[in-house]
Order: structure tokens, then sequence, then C-alpha cells
């Protein structure tokens, strides 16, 4: 029993001594653009190999918000992704919805062709939707923008909520039907509630995406004033120039509401990962 | 003009090919759908109102303009404009082909609906019919709209320029036109031109490994961690999660970026800390050796992907009924067999489309090479390739587009990329419930 008892000990102190050394590579970098973001130097060059070995600073920050134009960049970020978010989970889960309700003419080869034109990736037809958007007079616009992401959303986020609704009952809706509810209240009062879980991960995924693309906002917006946070973050450590402790201090004003987000979500995410794409 | 139809199903034929005849016609000759048969019949006068300028922009799009040396900029056919437009009035004609059949099937239905019930339902009735069948249309339609203009165009296009010459420096428009040139790229890029064959199927290789050790590492560094926090009795091992996803949930814009900092080769914080504890006396080129950027490039992505996997096996784990497990305690079987003969398979069963998701994913992850090297270092080819040692095929497309202005190879690339990816999106497909029960 003793013997045991030791042994557990052991294996306890060998796997509490992995979760350090793996919490330690996985907090390093982190732990390093926290300590840059308050350090007074400029490039990379200039930190302090120790993190906060510089002194503390929050000049940075006062930079970004008068010298740059940050507040432009985050505010264009946050109203394209909140449109796309929102056109996405209407448009989706409309679709979704008669996809997964009616039958009618081509719904095989509809649903069959989303599925294929969901993994070519969306930018190498980056061409002709500048030459489309040039037309329809949407470059360097928020919202040419928006619908060249809601278009790229469209195709595996139906398929995702069409599945979940699959597994909603029919009975519910026949229900309704016989208490004389229409198609649209049908979809806005019974199922959208009951696939909230579904619509939820869908709103979350579809929100954040934009806050990390690169590729679109950089065909698509030219103007200074139009730019995304990825474009503006990107342009303080190109080769040309390494303003690396205003780029932390921006990428940290960014990436903290996501960390917060994700601790207090972690739980529904678990269920949610493994609900929405292993069940099917 | 009325006639009287038999509606014993007798007049199945004649139906069909009033209805053939012109979209609509037997709507309102003999099914009395007037409302129905007038908005098809107009569907077709519009387009037949508007052919001259589809005919033009159907030539436009076989011929692609002529070279115009002669007339200025501004006036001389621009063969990219032709090109989409005339593609847009392929997907228009579809379209129309489409609501014909529609209308044909529609006809036909109805037909057989007045068998069934022997006499005409009123046109009222008829109309909020039409109003019900109109939502799954009207809910369709914006989803349909915006993958036609902004997915599947653009896709037909660029497989259409994979067949053209549209390339600097000879054919840019709108200077100059753009010609079509059948399999020309696919010959320069399998053994045509000796530069650009060997930089393809060095590039291809590398994404392929990359998608493989990418998803591999990811996958096996996740699960790893997951049976530790799950099987090892430490308190705080809530803490060590929260830790765990922290990297997930960074933007890869940001920490691929930081990442890219800290290994710089002369001033990046991880060799300095090294000199510095006098570990290494010369420089370690993470980022500018090629086989060490390319181990490098795989590290660091683990880094930003193994807490996706985490969260995932963690999920599936606790899915997985507890009653499985027991029986097993009970059988005799001890901690480690349990694992390896049954929570393990499970685990790796249920999440298989989800690896071949990540392995889809990675073929495609345009994020983890461009913030972090850039494609770079540079190797042979790499000066009329412009591929670096790193550079995956999304990222080399990307560099062919906005720097070389080399869209036909692009295209060529892009094209390749998706015949060796449908496979897999296929199988995917077939492992879906809605596929398995037959309702597709």
């Amino acid at each position: 029993m003793r013997n045991s008892y030791f042994i557990e000990k052991i294996n306890k102190a060998f796997i509490m001594t992995i979760f350090i050394i793996v919490s330690l590579f996985v907090l390093y970098p982190l732990v390093y653009v926290v300590s840059a973001a308050f350090s007074p130097g400029t490039g990379i060059a200039s930190v302090n190999i120790v993190p906060f070995g510089d002194g503390f600073t929050a000049k940075h920050f006062i930079r970004l918000f008068t010298e740059t134009s940050y507040g432009k960049w985050f505010s264009n970020t946050l109203i394209i992704a909140v449109s796309t978010s929102v056109s996405t989970v209407v448009i989706a889960s409309l679709g979704a919805y008669v996809y997964s309700r009616f039958k009618f003419t081509f719904k095989k080869p509809m649903l069959m062709s989303m599925l294929i034109l969901q993994i070519f990736p969306s930018f190498v037809g980056m061409v002709a939707i500048y030459v489309i958007l040039l037309r329809i007079g949407g470059l360097d616009q928020l919202w040419g923008l928006v619908l060249v992401y809601v278009a790229g959303n469209i195709p595996y986020n139906t398929w995702l909520v069409k599945n979940y609704m699959d597994t909603v009952s029919r009975s519910l809706d026949e229900a309704a039907r016989i208490d004389g509810a229409g198609h649209f209240r049908i979809y806005a009062t019974i199922i959208l509630p009951v696939a909230r879980p579904i619509i939820t991960f869908l709103a979350i995924t579809s929100f954040t995406a934009p806050w990390m693309d690169f590729i679109f906002p950089k065909m698509v917006l030219r103007s200074v004033d139009k730019q995304t946070l990825a474009l503006g973050l990107f342009s303080f450590v190109t080769d040309k120039k390494n303003e690396f402790t205003t780029f932390a201090a921006g990428s940290l004003i960014v990436a903290i509401p996501f960390i917060i987000f994700f601790i207090l979500s972690q739980k529904v995410m678990i269920t949610s990962f493994g609900g929405a794409a292993v069940k099917e | 003009m009325e006639k009287i139809l038999s509606l014993d199903g007798s007049a199945e034929k004649k139906i069909t090919i009033t209805a053939s005849c012109f979209m609509g016609l037997s709507h309102i000759v003999h099914l009395k759908d007037y409302v129905k048969g007038m908005f098809f019949a107009l569907t077709e006068v519009l387009f037949i109102v508007f052919s001259p300028v589809i005919i033009v922009k159907i030539i436009n799009l076989i011929t692609l303009g002529s070279p115009q040396p002669d007339l200025p900029i501004k006036q001389r056919s621009n063969s990219i404009f032709m090109l989409i437009d005339g593609i847009l009035i392929l997907a228009v004609i579809a379209l129309f082909i489409v609501i014909y059949v529609i209308s044909v099937k529609s006809a036909q239905e109805r037909y057989r609906e007045l068998c069934r019930k022997k006499s005409y339902t009123s046109q009222k009735a008829s109309l909020s019919a039409s109003f019900s069948k109109a939502f799954p249309i009207a809910g369709l339609a914006p989803s349909f709209i915006l993958l036609l203009v902004f997915v599947v165009v653009p896709l037909v296009f660029s497989i259409c320029v994979a067949f053209t010459n549209y390339s600097a420096p000879a054919h840019i428009p709108p200077n100059n036109t753009v010609d079509w040139v059948g399999f020309q790229n696919f010959k320069d890029l399998m053994g045509g031109q000796a530069t650009w064959s060997t930089g393809f199927a060095r590039v291809a290789l590398w994404t392929l490994t990359w998608a493989f050790f990418a998803t591999l590492t990811c996958y096996f560094g996740g699960l790893f961690i997951a049976v530790l926090l799950k099987e090892s009795k430490i308190k705080i091992s809530p803490v060590f999660r929260v830790i765990f996803i922290l990297p997930y949930a960074v933007p890869a814009v940001v920490s691929m970026l930081v990442w890219k900092n800290l290994l710089n080769g002369t001033f990046g914080t991880v060799n300095r800390t090294l000199m510095h504890f006098g570990l290494i006396t010369d420089a370690i080129p993470w980022l500018s050796s090629p086989l060490l950027a390319q181990i490098t490039v795989i590290i660091v992505n683990m880094w930003a992907g193994f807490g996706y996997f985490m969260l995932l096996t963690m999920g599936t784990m606790t899915a997985v009924s507890q009653d499985l497990y027991e029986a097993a305690r009970i059988d005799g079987a001890n901690k480690f067999q349990v694992l390896r003969k049954i929570r393990l398979p499970l685990v790796l069963y249920q999440t298989m489309p989800l690896i071949i998701m990540s392995f889809t994913h990675n073929i495609n992850n345009f994020g983890a090479i461009f913030f972090l090297t850039g494609g770079n270092p540079t190797v042979v080819d790499s000066t009329t390739t412009s591929a670096g040692g790193t550079d995956i095929l999304v990222t080399w497309i990307y560099k062919l587009t906005i720097t070389l202005l080399k869209y036909n190879y692009a295209s060529v690339i892009a094209v390749m990329i998706f015949i060796v990816l449908a496979p897999f999106a296929i199988y995917n497909f077939r492992r879906t419930k809605a596929y398995k029960e037959g309702e597709l």
C-alpha cells in the first residue's frame, strides 16, 4: 500500500513538471508582449530579455490614440465584425431552416455544391472579387468587405445549422402549424430559440474572424481611414520599421477582451465544439 | 381561347409541351394559374429582350477582345471585365434554365393536382398557396445571390484564368488584352519551365508535409494534455487548463507576429536570452535557415493550435458514457488499458472528421505562414518564382497575385488545391448523419 502511494506521488510530480514546462512555453510570448507594451523602448532589439526589466510606461498606449489612427481602426473592425456576425446569423439560419424543413427542386445539388464550395480558399477568387466590387462601388467601403465575409461564411455555416435543425423534432413545427403559425413565425419563435447553442457558436465564430483577417481588408480597403486593426498592427512591424512596443500595446488592447471572453465561455465552448462538429 | 382540359391524366403530354414552348404558357392557357403564369412569362420576355446584350457578352467572353494599340487606354477593350461579365451572364443563363425547368415541373405538378381534385382551385387559394411556397424562395434568395456573386463567379473566374495568359508584364489589361492559351500554364508548371516546375513541386511537397505535421502535432499535443488533465488528480488543474487555452484565444495575427519578433535571428529575444546565459555563442537562425525555419513554423503552430484540440478531445471524452469505463474496470482492466483500448479509440473515431477538417484548414493556413515567416527564407528558385522556403501554396498564390501579377499561374495552383481537397470534403460529407440516413 505504501508503495502504490509512493508511485502515485511520483506520478503527480511528473505530470506537474510536464504542466509547468508546457505552461512556460505557452506563457513566454504572452508575458513578453505584456512587458513590451509597457516598456519604454521602441524596437524588439531594445527590449530587455527579462520581462518587465526596463521599467514601466504607458506612453505607447497614449501614442496609439493620439498619433496613430488606432481608434479608427478599432471602430472600423468592430463595425465590420458586428455586421458580418449579424448578417451571417440571419442569412445562414434562414437558409438552413429552408433546407431542413422544405422539399424543393434542386435541393440536393444545391446542398452538395455548398459543401464543395466551402473547401475552396475564398481568396483565390480575389481578382474576380476585386473587379466585382469595383463594378458595384463596394471597393474601399466597409460594406463591400462585409459582403465578401458573409458570402464566404454561408456555405459551411448553413450546413452546420441545417444539421443541427435536422435533429430538432418536427412535431414542434406541426403543433405550431395547427395553431395557424406561418413559416416565418415558426422559424423565428420555435426553431431559432431551440437552435440557440449553434446560433451562438455561429455568432461568435463569425464575429471573431474579421479581427484576424488580413488578405481581404488589404485588397478591399485602400484609404487610410478605412483600415482595420490587423492591417494597422501589421504596419507597425514591417520589414522597414520595427515598433514592436507600440505593436504590443495595440495587440494587448485587442487580445485582452478576447482572452477574458474565452476563459469565461470555455465550458460552453467545450460542449459547443463537441456538439457542433462531433455529433453529426 | 379557353380549352376544356381532360382531367383524367391523359393531357400530361400536352401540358409538358405547352409549358416547354414558352415559359408559363400552360399555366395561363390550360391551368388557370394566371399569377404564376404571368411571372414565368415575364421572365422569358425579359430574357428575350436582353438577348442581344447577352449575345454580345458571350462573344466577348469567347474572344476576350482584340488588341487596339492605336486607341487611348480608356477605350481599349478590357479582357478582364469581359471575362467577368461573360461569367455573370453565364450565371444568368443558368438561372434562366433553372427557372425554366421549375416552370415546366410546376405545370406538371399542378396538372396532377387538378386530376386528383377534378376541379380548378380558386385563384385566391392558389395565390395563398403561392405565398406560402414563396417562403423557401425568399429564405434562400439572399444566400443564393451572395454565393453566386461572391463565391461561384470568382471561382469560375479563377478556373478560367488558369487557361489564359493573364500575367505581367505583357498581358495586363487595360493596356493589353488577355488570350485563351489552353493548358499552357499547366504544362509550364509541370515540367515545361524548369524553374517554375521545380518551385511548384517543392512548394506542393512542403504544403503537404506542413499540413500533415501541423495537424499531427496539434492533435496529439492537445490529446496528450487533455488526457493528463483528465487523469491527474492535481487540484489546480483548472488553472492549467485556462493557461493552455490562452494561445487559442489570441488572434493569430498578433501571436504569429510576436513569435516572428521573438525568434528574429539578430535582435530577437530568444537568441539574446540564450546568448546571455551562455547556452549558445552564435545566433540560431530560427527563421532564416530553410530546414530550421520549417521546423520552427510547425512548433509555433503547435503552440497556437494545441489548445483547440485539447478543448475538443476533452469535450468528446466527457461525452462518452462513463459506463464503458466502469465495465472495463470491473473486468479488471487497469487505468492504462482503459485509456489505450477504450478511451483513445473512441476519441479518435469521434474526432476523425475534425482531424480531416484541420488538415484541409492547414493546407490553406495563410496566417500561420505569412505572419511568421512571410514565406522566407529565400531558396534557389525564389528569384524567379518568389516562393520562399516556408511558403505554402496559398501564400505563394498571394505573392503571385500581389507582387508578381502572375494571375495565370496563381489560378492553376488554386485549381490544383481544389482538386486535392475535394475528396476530403466529400469524405466528411459522406460521414454526416443526413447522408447516412439517406435523406440526401
